[in-house]
């Protein structure tokens, strides 16, 4: 016996069953909006506290509602930390979910599309943090907390808990004390013929140092002979973990940017790499990218979100410190700057053209010949 | 915007009458296995897919192919780039080709020593992650730090080995593939019949002529199923090339599609007219297979004659094949796993020296012992990877009998379809589950469930290859009997078919098995507190800068899953097809 029958009935209800809904990505801020009313009153309320009545009535109610969950990119050392600490001091259980920046937007888009938001709190990159605010998602914060924030680290819907400094780093052993680069344009020296290594996906340096150039004088053709020299000196690998590693076993001599945190952790574990000079001065100018935190407009845990947020600016900080990052509030013990000039993120420029930045980033590493005035 | 709620199976276009019919004719136990596993791959693989050609077709303004001008046009350099992507897939799976049948001959037809190492080599190269695969052979055959061109300086002068090439790419990608090709050769050797051979050799022809005109021609539906699976899996990695290309300015096909991916606003568009590009090849390559594998009668090597697979003797041969076999052993398996070991008792590579040897320790293995969630993401990994491999090699093992035993219609789509996961990437396939699955009154966002139906999606394609290309061997007489005999149709499949196909069923489950331990791109999105899963765990160390942890976690990992693997082959050699090994 030959059946058919099973056979077509089944594609067609598969067929049925996967071909309802719309498209999948066009999720836009959606979420639940009974409960952002609701979650709006607690917010407002625990805001406007001040003094020593708001961090106990915060406790208060965030112990009630019992737990907190938290989707973020911090690395797993730091968020296991983190979420011991707030754990530690509150009696609050976390949820933790960890994984790269894409992902946490990723999944915070899904879910609110979805109308099932699924965190209170989110903790991510600045990119991701800036798409969420445009749609939307989170609401501002209100607290004196943020009277220690750093002018660079404020933004309408969210503030920076931390800094990523990006910088460039080498290996001590295969580039002489001295003739380390000392400023972006070093890095187009014939010198480095062959020694840079660029990552993949760094076009937010790109754009930052760029702009960086022509605040201080350069004309645009400068610029774009000068990244032509660089990418002439590099080759190209893909994530600065990798890159880190083949740095300290010596497969490369220096990286175009790498982040100093992590730079740091492998010289804590001894590999001959540095980020900053025998002097213990970084010549090159840094650029600190802000990453944040964020409450969401319908958190199922709306007191613990605001106590998290009030925490990680302050208490939370020094957790951070210790576990080599840069804090957006001055905390003592600190060293994660010294010797370093910071030069001031570009925050517009990036939110308003990632996209352009990036295809010319990739058109630089390909060696494809531009478009003139393309791009920014 | 809609969801989904047409929940009922049954279109309203079904008269009642006609239902009933139906009904009553589903209720036969034939009719509602097939049917179920017939749904269940076409549900699996349709759901991404059809949201992948959604979202490459429609704008804002309804139909367009605005993506492809975006994917393709401008300065995508798309076709140089998939001139580099089509070397380096066709080299790797020509390369894993041959040594994985070479290999699977002597294993099974031979009576070669160090049989236990084949084992290993074969199973090795799967376990460890492809990125401390590649990671090893830089530290092996990098022009500059490479501990092999420092061995061969002497001879050959600097930098004689280059892994930073198309050649090096092709060399890893082969040798990380090639455990593919030897499970499906494996099984395939086994479930022939060498009376065959046997009979060519009576006849007068020589070794090779045989090995030529009848062993390579019986062997061809599990030669283009490895060929086809190795050959698409390239295409679509970026591993390897981004780890070994880049640094040579070799871009790949897939460099476009992590390109569109993680720019800003994600480019779905272009991403899946990427993903479209490389599945018009992998519906070639689905359709190739079926017309070379269309003679069905003509590979039935598995028929009522009883045979006992024996191996030929090797003779004065014995020693050089035995020979091959260590220096195979040696650059698959010892050198990679030696490198990892190194690396896994430093704090951060270097190269060998009376420091580094100095400074060596076991805390990295106390550390990954005391990870946090260590315990949660070995037993999520172990519940996942046991219940996907079976689940896909239980339906695909019905949906082929479908495909190569039926006449029905649009097998050969349930084929195409079944192929189609292997080119979507895990990003999009979790992006398409997760939105059904928030929206779906089926609770099953936030747990493990939602995991196993993206693994089983994911891994259709290879569950679909090993099935089909067993299944293909097997002699439709044997069915015959057993109906005749009086057996329900379930009680042949159970008794007859599953065991007779087990080896390519096994090898298939093993595969799974083993791979599922490594899935990240679509895991990422989907796991949820308290279901991580040991590929996650990698991952955080792995964004964590702590390398030479990860290396730890990778011995581990080949330690647990050779333990795994070699328990399923012990209980595997007592069903199914008995040999003399």
């Amino acid at each position: 016996m030959r059946s058919t029958r099973p056979l077509a009935v089944a594609m067609a209800v598969a067929l049925v069953l996967a071909g309802c809904g719309s498209s999948v990505t066009s999720g836009t801020g959606g979420g639940d909006d009974s409960r952002a009313k609701a979650d709006q009153k607690v917010y407002d309320r625990l805001g406007a506290l001040s003094g020593a009545d708001r961090r106990a009535q915060m406790v208060k109610e965030a112990k009630k509602e019992g737990q907190l969950t938290l989707y973020t990119s911090f690395t797993d050392d730091v968020a296991t930390d983190v979420v011991a600490a707030f754990t530690k001091q509150f009696g609050i259980k976390v949820n933790l979910f960890r994984g790269n920046s894409e992902t946490v937007l990723q999944r915070v888009l899904q879910e609110t599309g979805a109308g099932k938001t699924g965190n209170d709190v989110v903790e991510t990159n600045f990119a991701e943090m800036a798409t969420m605010a445009q749609k939307g998602l989170m609401t501002p914060f209100k607290g004196a907390v943020l009277d220690n924030v750093q002018q660079t680290g404020k933004f309408d819907d969210w503030t920076a808990s931390r800094f990523n400094i990006m910088l460039p780093a080498w290996n001590t052993k295969l580039i002489k004390s001295g003739q380390e680069p000392k400023s972006w344009e070093d890095l187009a020296s014939p010198r480095f013929k062959g020694k840079l290594t660029m990552e993949l996906s760094d076009d937010d340096l790109f754009e930052n140092v760029t702009q960086y150039w022509l605040k201080h004088g350069k004309s645009q053709a400068q610029i774009d002979t000068l990244w032509k020299q660089i990418a002439g000196n590099a080759k190209v690998v893909k994530g600065h973990t990798v890159m880190g590693q083949l740095l300290s076993a010596g497969q490369t001599s220096v990286d175009v940017m790498n982040y100093s945190y992590l730079v740091q952790q492998d010289i804590n574990r001894g590999a001959p790499v540095a980020y900053r000079g025998a002097d213990k001065i970084a010549h090159t100018p840094g650029f600190a990218r802000p990453n944040g935190v964020g409450m969401m407009k319908d958190a199922k845990h709306p007191a613990a979100a605001i106590l998290f947020y009030d925490w990680l600016l302050s208490d939370g900080q020094k957790v951070l410190v210790k576990d080599g990052l840069t804090p957006s509030t001055k905390v003592p013990g600190d060293h994660s700057l010294d010797g370093v000039t910071i030069e001031p993120y570009d925050v517009k420029g990036l939110v308003a053209n990632e996209k352009s930045w990036g295809q010319k980033y990739d058109a630089l590493l390909r060696g494809v010949q531009q478009v003139k005035g393309g791009g920014s | 915007m809609t969801s989904i709620t047409g929940r009922d199976p049954v279109p309203s276009a079904f008269s009642a009458a006609r239902l009933a019919r139906d009904v009553r004719r589903l209720m036969s136990g034939r009719t509602l296995i097939v049917a179920g596993c017939v749904l269940l791959v076409g549900f699996l693989a349709i759901v991404p897919l059809f949201y992948l050609i959604r979202d490459t077709f429609t704008g804002p303004a309804g139909f367009t192919l605005g993506a492809f001008s975006r994917a393709y046009g401008g300065h995508s350099q798309a076709g140089t780039m998939l001139g580099n992507s089509l070397a380096f897939a066709v080299g790797a799976a020509l390369l894993a080709l041959a040594i994985g049948t070479v290999l699977a001959y002597i294993q099974v037809r031979t009576d070669t020593p160090f049989k236990g190492l084949f084992f290993a080599a074969s199973m090795v190269p799967l376990i460890i992650p492809a990125i401390l695969y590649a990671a090893a052979w830089i530290f092996l055959a990098d022009p500059d730090i490479g501990l092999l061109n420092a061995g061969l300086k002497p001879i050959f002068g600097h930098g004689v080995l280059n892994v930073f090439s198309l050649w090096g790419m092709m060399w890893v990608q082969g040798l990380h593939l090639a455990p593919i090709a030897f499970l499906l050769m494996v099984a395939a050797f086994r479930a022939m019949d060498p009376s065959l051979e046997e009979s060519g050799l009576m006849s007068g022809a020589s070794r090779a002529t045989v090995l030529r005109r009848i062993t390579m021609p019986l062997m061809r539906p599990a030669l283009v199923s490895a060929v086809l699976l190795m050959f698409v899996q390239s295409l679509e990695s970026f591993e390897v090339p981004g780890l070994l290309g880049l640094q040579n300015g070799t871009y790949v096909f897939t460099s476009r599609i992590y390109f569109v991916l993680r720019s800003f606003p994600i480019d779905y568009g272009a991403a899946g007219a990427y993903a479209v590009g490389l599945l018009v090849i992998a519906a070639v390559g689905v359709l190739v297979s079926g017309w070379l594998s269309r003679d069905t009668k003509g590979f039935q090597t598995i028929s009522g004659k009883g045979f006992r697979p024996r191996p030929i003797e090797l003779g004065r041969a014995r020693p050089w094949v035995g020979a091959m076999v260590i220096a195979y052993f040696i650059v698959t398996v010892v050198l990679p796993i030696g490198v990892l070991i190194y690396t896994s008792l430093l704090g951060y590579y270097t190269a060998p020296s009376k420091a580094a040897i100095k400074s060596m320790s076991l805390a990295n293995y106390r550390e990954a012992l005391h990870l946090p969630l260590a315990g949660t993401a070995l037993k999520n990994s172990l519940i996942l990877g046991l219940a996907s491999a079976t689940v896909v090699m239980f339906i695909t093992a019905v949906a082929s009998w479908v495909i190569v035993r039926t006449k029905a219609p649009g097998r050969r789509l349930l084929d195409l379809l079944a192929f189609s996961p292997i080119v979507i990437p895990g990003l999009v396939l979790g992006l398409a589950l997760s939105f059904v699955y928030l929206r779906s009154p089926l609770p099953i966002y936030g747990t493990l469930w939602i995991l196993l139906l993206s693994y089983s999606t994911r891994y259709l394609p290879y569950g679909m290859r090993y099935a089909t290309s067993a299944m293909t061997q097997l002699s439709g007489e044997l069915e015959e009997s057993a109906q005749v005999c009086g057996a329900s149709w379930w009680q042949t499949f159970r008794r007859v078919l599953l065991p007779l196909t087990s080896s390519g069923i096994l090898a298939g489950w093993i595969y799974i098995l083993v791979v599922s331990f490594r899935e990240l791109s679509s895991t990422i999105l989907l796991y949820s507190p308290g279901k991580e899963v040991l590929s996650v765990l990698i991952w955080e160390q792995f964004e964590d800068g702590k390398f030479t942890l990860l290396a730890a976690i990778g011995v581990l990992m080949v330690a647990i899953l050779v333990v795994l693997v070699l328990a399923a082959y012990r209980i595997g050699a007592g069903v199914g097809l008995k040999t003399d090994d």
